[in-house]
């Protein structure tokens, strides 16, 4: 109960960084992208937009909540969140990037702020990015620390670490991050469907593999975002929102 | 300043609908697909939100008019279904197919597959805003991608649902005609939902 009061008195006093703010431009342009389509070579062309420089943190949920108050813990419909949706407030530290978010939750929050999640050739292109370079993938060394995404352990996941080449913090952390586009990361074997008799199939698609078999740490990521629904919640998924340029 | 402006903006919204409403309509279900936010403007260029199809039953799917091998069939498999029904059982039903491509589905485009494929007033064809595609889609456990030729892959699925938008039954469409199990679900279930009364 006391922690509670101190958590709500902390989220009142605490400066709001404002989620419309703190977007970082990025140029875009062709790119390799590590998941491949229906077979095709992996190529892409990320046009420019905007990210956010962090993922949506616990207070400025918390604000969204409180202003959208059909997304609070107890009013929020079956269909747009699980049970486990902000099953971790009110301990959670404020400054932390909100977990136990759902897709559709996700989703609302940066339309909010007439953003939207980033699609995730956009956020893979800019997670490529190391401090200097627009895209490290191929120094071994630094692909073997992506191993740790996910996990306390994450290169990004200490306070003080470096934003990378485009300002953007946070893209290989301890949370996982949704995408808009996450439902697109599924192969054929998927069975999400299967207690409905459903196969839940795309018409013409033969699914997605991967380029670059080295590239575990994307591999994990895309296997992990790939067996949500969009109303699942973990305690290590959050987000963060994306805009794109005009 | 612009949220707080926007809540405002939310709660006048919702306080004229409210009061516009004789009665207040019973809790939305929460596990029914309107719960999502959308907004939609239809063939017609009528423009609502994705809630006020809640009212009656409906079969739901997403399409494209681009689309030249898998659309025609969803749309041909609604119609389909809806031609076995009895008289009765028809005026009960609503159709609705969900452009994938906002872009390009304008209301006249929408209007021109309506025409193209003589669809009664039954149907409704929607451009949802381009933000609430994906919404949508995710609501109805439709996935789809656009491809880089302008063309998009996606679940081809005709779905039921009860008047108050939650899921009685889905069916992937192979097919010119759909599944005659799904076809005797859909009449199963108006059969059942105009004997339970009249609500």
């Amino acid at each position: 109960m006391l922690a509670a009061s101190i958590f709500a008195i902390v989220l009142l006093a605490g400066t709001s960084p404002a989620a419309s703010d703190g977007f970082v431009a990025i140029a875009g342009g062709p790119f390799q992208s590590t998941v491949r389509y229906d077979g095709d070579d992996g190529k892409r062309s990320v046009a420019a937009f905007a990210i956010a420089s962090h993922a949506v943190t616990v207070r400025e949920f918390d604000g969204f909540v409180r202003t959208h108050p059909q997304w609070a813990r107890d009013r929020v419909p079956s269909l747009l969140a699980d049970s486990g949706y902000l099953a971790n407030w009110p301990s959670a530290d404020a400054d932390a990037p909100v977990t136990h978010v759902s897709w559709f939750a996700a989703d609302a929050y940066c339309k909010s702020f007439d953003a939207r999640l980033p699609d995730w050739a956009e956020w893979e292109y800019v997670a490529a990015a190391d401090a200097t370079r627009t895209d490290a993938r191929s120094d071994v060394a630094w692909r073997g620390r992506t191993f740790q995404d996910g996990t306390p352990r994450a290169m990004d996941a200490r306070s003080g670490a470096n934003a990378n080449f485009h300002g953007v913090s946070g893209m290989h952390g301890a949370t996982w991050e949704w995408v808009g586009d996450y439902a697109t990361l599924m192969g054929d074997a998927d069975k999400r469907g299967a207690e409905n008799g459903d196969r839940l199939q795309f018409c013409g698609a033969t699914g997605l593999s991967f380029a670059n078999r080295d590239d575990y740490a994307t591999l994990k990521r895309v296997a992990l975002l790939s067996a949500m629904e969009p109303r699942s919640t973990l305690g290590n998924l959050g987000f963060r929102c994306a805009r794109s340029t005009p | 300043m612009k949220v707080l402006l926007r809540s405002v903006v939310v709660i006048a919204v919702s306080l004229v609908a409210s009061m516009s409403a004789t009665a207040a309509p019973p809790a939305l279900p929460g596990d029914s697909v309107y719960q999502v936010e959308a907004s939609v403007v239809d063939q017609e260029g009528r423009a609502y939100a994705w809630q006020a199809l809640r009212g009656r039953p409906q079969v739901v799917s997403m399409f494209y008019a681009h689309c030249h091998l898998m659309c025609p069939l969803i749309i041909a498999s609604g119609k389909s279904l809806q031609n076995s029904l009895d008289p009765h059982q028809r005026d009960g039903l609503g159709f609705v197919s969900i452009s994938l491509d906002p872009a390009r589905d304008t209301p006249a485009a929408l209007l021109d597959v309506a025409q193209v494929h003589r669809l009664d007033d039954h149907w409704r064809l929607l451009r949802p805003r381009d933000a609430d595609v994906r919404t949508l889609a995710a609501a109805l456990g439709i996935r789809y991608r656009a491809q880089p030729d302008g063309t998009f892959n996606h679940t081809s699925v005709l779905i039921l649902l009860d008047r108050d938008g939650r899921i009685v039954a889905r069916s992937e469409v192979t097919d010119l005609t759909p599944d005659p199990r799904f076809t005797a679900t859909v009449r199963e279930y108006l059969t059942g939902a105009s004997a339970s009364g009249s609500d």
